[in-house]
């Protein structure tokens, strides 16, 4: 069969030059973080063509459609996949750059390998919002709502480039078909021509860890015993990680299904609270520091200035060194980056109101156990860094209490209603048994425990 | 022979000229079709329609209507001002468009997001909103209220 192609094509003379670089022997397994990406790339394909056999694009009948899905273990099953697996993608994707960003592999000769796999990124992230929505339901709604706002603080532009998102002045079924198109042709297609490039470049310059053997090799070393074959040797390894991966997708899309929320509700009509997939938290949270007028800096400004540091990073990047320790600067300053965006995301994540759980009236309650965490779900949006009250920690919500005199304390009077405007202003009170377990906890003397 | 190979040259750059001429032709014919796809339609350019009757609408208190739109159903705060006149305002909040509540404890409109709070004509009193809540057109025709896009 071999030497039937290789008559015709010269195939083996394209598979040496693609696959014979000699690999050292102790390789690292975060060297295959792009393999694993595209394993699940892969598998959003899939899962994502299932979808696409049942699923309504319209806004009458796409909530439904998501619905009946749900409704086979299968279908649930497979949506659990797809929406398991573009967290999988971004966080795989994002570790992906950090370990290229780490070794230095987007050095000369690499650059435009990295450029590709700048595109790779902003093309999964562009699916991962365009998909949010297609359910209809109230979560994908007024993430996307909130989402699309943000490029009308584009300075000059910006509104009409919110029109063009939208198809409209606000989100509706045109936007659903123009996300269902950008999501299922626009953005596949975009990833698609820059992943050929990007698959190409490793390919024919072997990974970055086989280039002193490669050297070695041209000046006429004989590396045989320090490598191995990158067939099937190393591939055995890849197939491996990919493996693990793979098992830990399948287990959590099968252990926690995705589930479905209330339909797109356009008036809101119950209230909904809306907040960003996860992996935007950071950005949600770093909103929250800006004071108003420089709200437009955060939203357009950082993410331009992180597309051009993304983007030009190899020509930015002076250093000609690959090693991470001769790059104290380029190391550290991308080490402050991460661990700032992961402390946001983490601080984003735990500042939204979600469903405690409903422990009933405690007695003798604890500040950090039972009162803290009513405080972070239902009230320290407004009552947090703005407002001119905050509960976001101890110190500052004893200010509005009288210890031991819950009638006395204003944060129980505004609570319980007695003092208008009730509180959680504009929303559903606190649960009789909240507000009692508050009472019980200032009447203990609002310790500190 | 030698005049020949003197021509070859431009010969080969007016090949090349019109293989990439006529590649952009191809190119441009159908990005210029993607402009009239990708352009949204007109803003603001919704015809009046009847969301209730005079009597629906008690002075000094706002109230939410909501009417059929694009797949989805449209709404906004409809104010009887008394002597002041009418007033309709938009409900998306100015700061990142979530849905604000009116209050009427306060007489305010509160976003939950982040803490915006308006007046009841729309005014920013605190938060993060950069502009007041959008003003709606509004009409009121002999005992019929009714409204239309976004005037500001």
């Amino acid at each position: 069969m071999m030497k039937w192609l290789d008559e015709r094509l010269h195939v083996s003379k394209l598979m040496d030059s693609l696959f014979d670089h000699p690999v050292p022997k102790n390789s690292n397994l975060l060297d295959y973080l792009g393999f694993a990406t595209l394993f699940v790339f892969i598998n959003q394909a899939l899962t994502g063509i299932l979808l696409a056999t049942v699923y309504k694009p319209s806004a009458a009948e796409a909530y439904a459609s998501i619905k009946a899905i749900q409704g086979s273990v299968t279908g649930e099953y497979v949506r659990s996949l797809h929406s398991w697996g573009a967290n999988f993608m971004v966080v795989l994707i994002v570790l992906h750059l950090l370990r290229v960003f780490y070794e230095g592999s987007y050095k000369k000769p690499r650059e435009l390998t990295w450029v590709m796999g700048g595109v790779l990124l902003i093309g999964t992230i562009g699916l991962a919002f365009t998909g949010y929505l297609l359910p209809w339901d109230q979560v994908g709604y007024w993430a996307t709502t909130v989402g699309t706002a943000m490029a009308a603080y584009v300075p000059g532009i910006g509104n009409f480039l919110l029109r063009v998102m939208r198809d409209g002045v606000q989100v509706s079924g045109a936007t659903l078909t123009r996300f269902y198109s950008m999501h299922m042709l626009v953005l596949p297609v975009i990833i698609l021509l820059a992943f050929l490039p990007h698959i190409f470049f490793v390919l024919r310059q072997g990974m970055a860890v086989t280039d002193k053997l490669t050297q070695a090799k041209e000046r006429g070393e004989d590396v045989e015993s320090k490598s191995i074959p990158f067939w099937p040797n190393v591939a055995l390894w890849m197939i491996l990680v990919v493996l693990v991966i793979a098992i830990a997708l399948w287990a959590l899309a099968g252990l926690y299904p995705v589930g479905l929320g209330d339909p797109a509700d356009a008036l809101n009509k119950n209230k909904f609270i809306p907040e960003p997939a996860w992996y935007f938290f950071g950005i949600y949270q770093m909103l929250k520091y800006f004071p108003g007028n420089l709200d437009a800096l955060a939203m357009i400004g950082l993410p331009l200035i992180a597309m051009i540091v993304l983007f030009g990073l190899p020509w930015f990047d002076h250093n000609p060194n690959k090693s991470p320790r001769k790059r104290p600067v380029a190391l550290s300053v991308a080490g402050i980056l991460v661990v700032g965006m992961v402390f946001l995301t983490y601080q984003g994540m735990s500042s939204v109101p979600k469903a405690i759980a409903t422990t009933g009236v405690v007695d003798h309650p604890s500040y950090a156990k039972n009162i803290d965490p009513i405080f972070q779900s239902k009230c320290v949006t407004c009552h947090g860094k703005s407002g001119n009250y905050s509960v976001q920690n101890y110190d500052s919500t004893i200010k509005n209490v009288v210890p031991g005199n819950p009638a006395g304390s204003k944060l129980m009077t505004r609570i319980d209603g007695t003092q208008k405007p009730q509180m959680p202003m504009g929303l559903e009170p606190l649960s009789n048994d909240q507000i009692q377990t508050i009472k019980n906890w200032i009447q203990d003397g609002a310790k500190n425990n | 022979m030698t005049e020949d190979q003197n021509n070859n040259m431009p010969r080969r750059k007016f090949l090349k000229l019109g293989v990439g001429s006529i590649g952009a032709v191809f190119g441009l014919t159908y990005v210029s079709l993607l402009g009239d796809f990708l352009m949204p339609p007109e803003a603001n350019a919704q015809t009046l329609q009847e969301v209730g009757k005079v009597a629906d609408f008690k002075v000094g208190e706002p109230k939410f209507v909501s009417y059929k739109g694009s797949g989805v159903e449209e709404g906004l705060y409809v104010i009887n001002q008394g002597s002041e006149g009418w007033l309709a305002l938009d409900f998306h909040c100015t700061h990142l468009q979530c849905a604000v509540n009116w209050v009427p404890a306060t007489q305010q409109f509160i976003c939950p997001c982040h803490g915006g709070v308006y007046d009841i004509k729309g005014n920013v009193l605190d938060g993060p909103p950069p502009k007041p809540l959008p003003r709606r057109v509004i009409k009121v025709e002999d005992n019929s209220v009714q409204v239309g896009g976004i005037t500001a």
